[in-house]
């Protein structure tokens, strides 16, 4: 419907990713958005946007067009703190693609760990503003109890158990031990899981992403220019945000699912497919509860469901129904935060994945975030 | 060990520490629509209403959720592992307390709990905290 503008990926490209603290992400950063433009067969000088996602110690939009030597930009945007993660990056540069504004987008995202307990925070902050009403309760891990309080929340209200949880976690490691950047590839058993340490309990630290630093990178561009290019273009079927009613990671009036439920919604009503034809599911697991979230709010199976549809981890792992996260996710496979969701559907949906690879995969579902700063998108492949 | 950290009041939430160290929970209300508000602000966050009314709260709620801390927030270096909950109070807002009086474990605290106000004093504010109802009053 979309016609020559339909938004199209036509180039993924990754960094190596280390645990050591002190890495330079510049060369990094410059490693991945080369390796996406090699993969597309672009040169630098035919980008004419650059969107990113920010973070601290992370290269903001204009720097990478000065380290790459790009000539100018006709558009470009940082869109971090409040955004859908990683993924936010490539929604804009679908958004500024189709509308004309420009004609290929690089997005890129690349993370610097944060070192040290409760995010990396290293200094107390004033108990002010909103904070004067957490901070002086102990409250001080920003994300990390909020997401403990929707698991209890969770279970209280929709039932299911903690090894619904675990299955996340053991799958990420079934894919990672199959994928080349894999991080951590031992697999882990139930007992494992049932017995990591807790952070914020019920929150486990096997329910926590793996900090890394690293960078990734995609090309987005026009049906059109896909169509002059070397590599395996990848249709943006549908591109939807989420915020949910009063946006808040505590105070949305969805303390369990926040903004998933209506993104979801108006993802598939925009989309050509149906969650029936979903091959592949690449949802965001910085916390296990954020992707039990997606498969839920998405209908890949009904709210509460998930414990008796994941049919012991069955149905999501290789050879699955369901294959989700098939390079380990962010749990096992780095933070690259949310963008790494995205390269690899489009590599799954080109089948270069090899021994991960789903066979026969033509739709794939993506999302990132949760609570005030949902981002999905369905991606397919005719 | 570091201290504890103490509410630092801002211009909209100065009444509510001030009716605190008096011993009693008070909440913004707004005189649009009804609702009570939570946090303190300048505006309801519901009907977009200018004006808003302090009241005295009814001081108590339910569990909404919680979970217990391993990971110590300065202060509560000898109190880890300690709750976090978040109540739902009859007005219909939720906030952030510890649980006081009760064993801060799984089994002793459970979400639909009743609570009540108390107030912990601490460096010359006076803190809202909760502590499970028990006994008469306590829907179980």
């Amino acid at each position: 419907m979309k016609g020559a503008r339909q938004a199209t990926v036509v180039g993924v490209g990754y960094s190596s990713v280390h645990r050591e603290i002190g890495v330079d992400t510049r060369p990094l950063v410059v490693d991945a958005c080369l390796g996406a433009l090699h993969d597309a067969g672009l040169t630098t000088s035919q980008i004419d946007a650059v969107f990113e996602y920010p973070g601290a110690g992370s290269q903001i939009a204009v720097n990478v067009q000065r380290l790459l030597g790009i000539p100018d930009l006709r558009a470009f945007g940082d869109l971090g703190g409040s955004g859908p993660s990683g993924l936010a990056a490539a929604m804009a540069a679908v958004a500024a693609v189709e509308s004309g504004v420009c004609d290929v987008a690089l997005v890129f995202r690349s993370v610097n760990r944060e070192w040290g307990q409760q995010s990396g925070r290293t200094e107390v902050p004033p108990a002010g503003n909103a904070a004067q009403f957490t901070l002086p309760y102990g409250d001080f891990g920003g994300i990390i109890p909020s997401i403990g309080m929707k698991k209890y929340r969770r279970l209280a209200e929709l039932g299911g158990s903690e090894e619904d949880y675990g299955h996340i976690t053991l799958n990420a490691r079934q894919w990672s031990a199959m994928y080349e950047r894999g991080v951590l590839t031992q697999p882990l058993t139930m007992d494992d899981y049932l017995s990591s340490r807790f952070i914020a309990e019920p929150l486990r630290l096997l329910d926590c992403d793996y900090p890394v630093t690293g960078a990734c990178a995609a090309i987005i561009t026009t049906a059109e220019r896909a169509r002059d290019l070397a590599g395996a273009a990848v249709t943006v079927d549908s591109v939807a945000f989420g915020t949910g009613s009063r946006p808040d990671w505590t105070f949305s009036d969805d303390f369990v699912f926040g903004g998933t439920i209506g993104c979801a919604q108006h993802l598939w009503a925009t989309s050509s497919v149906t969650p029936a034809e979903v091959d592949v599911a690449e949802l965001y697991d910085g916390f296990t509860h954020i992707t039990i979230s997606w498969v839920e709010a998405l209908g890949l199976c009904g709210i509460g469901e998930f414990g008796d549809w994941v049919d012991g981890g069955k149905r999501i792992g290789p050879g699955g129904a369901l294959p989700l996260n098939t390079n380990g996710g962010q749990l096992a496979s780095g933070r690259l935060h949310g963008l790494s969701f995205l390269t690899e559907a489009v590599q799954q949906l080109r089948g270069d994945c090899g021994p991960r690879q789903v066979p026969g995969a033509r739709v794939a579902v993506v999302a990132n975030a949760h609570g005030p700063q949902c981002g999905a998108m369905v991606l397919t492949r005719t | 060990m570091s201290a504890r950290f103490v509410p630092v009041p801002t211009p909209e939430t100065g009444t509510y520490w001030e009716k605190a160290a008096e011993g009693e929970l008070w909440l913004p209300r707004c005189d649009s629509c009804g609702r009570a508000v939570f946090y303190p602000r300048s505006f309801c966050p519901h009907c977009h209403g200018d004006d808003l009314t302090w009241f005295r709260a009814s001081g108590r709620g339910v569990v909404e959720s919680f979970i217990i801390n391993h990971n110590p927030a300065p202060g509560y270096e000898q109190d880890a592992p300690y709750v976090i909950a978040l109540i739902m109070l009859e007005e219909g807002v939720r906030l952030t307390t510890n649980l006081l009086g009760v064993e801060q474990t799984p089994d002793a605290v459970r979400i639909g709990l009743p609570v009540e106000v108390v107030f912990e004093q601490r460096d010359g504010i006076a803190l809202p905290q909760f502590r499970v109802i028990t006994g008469d009053g306590a829907s179980g």
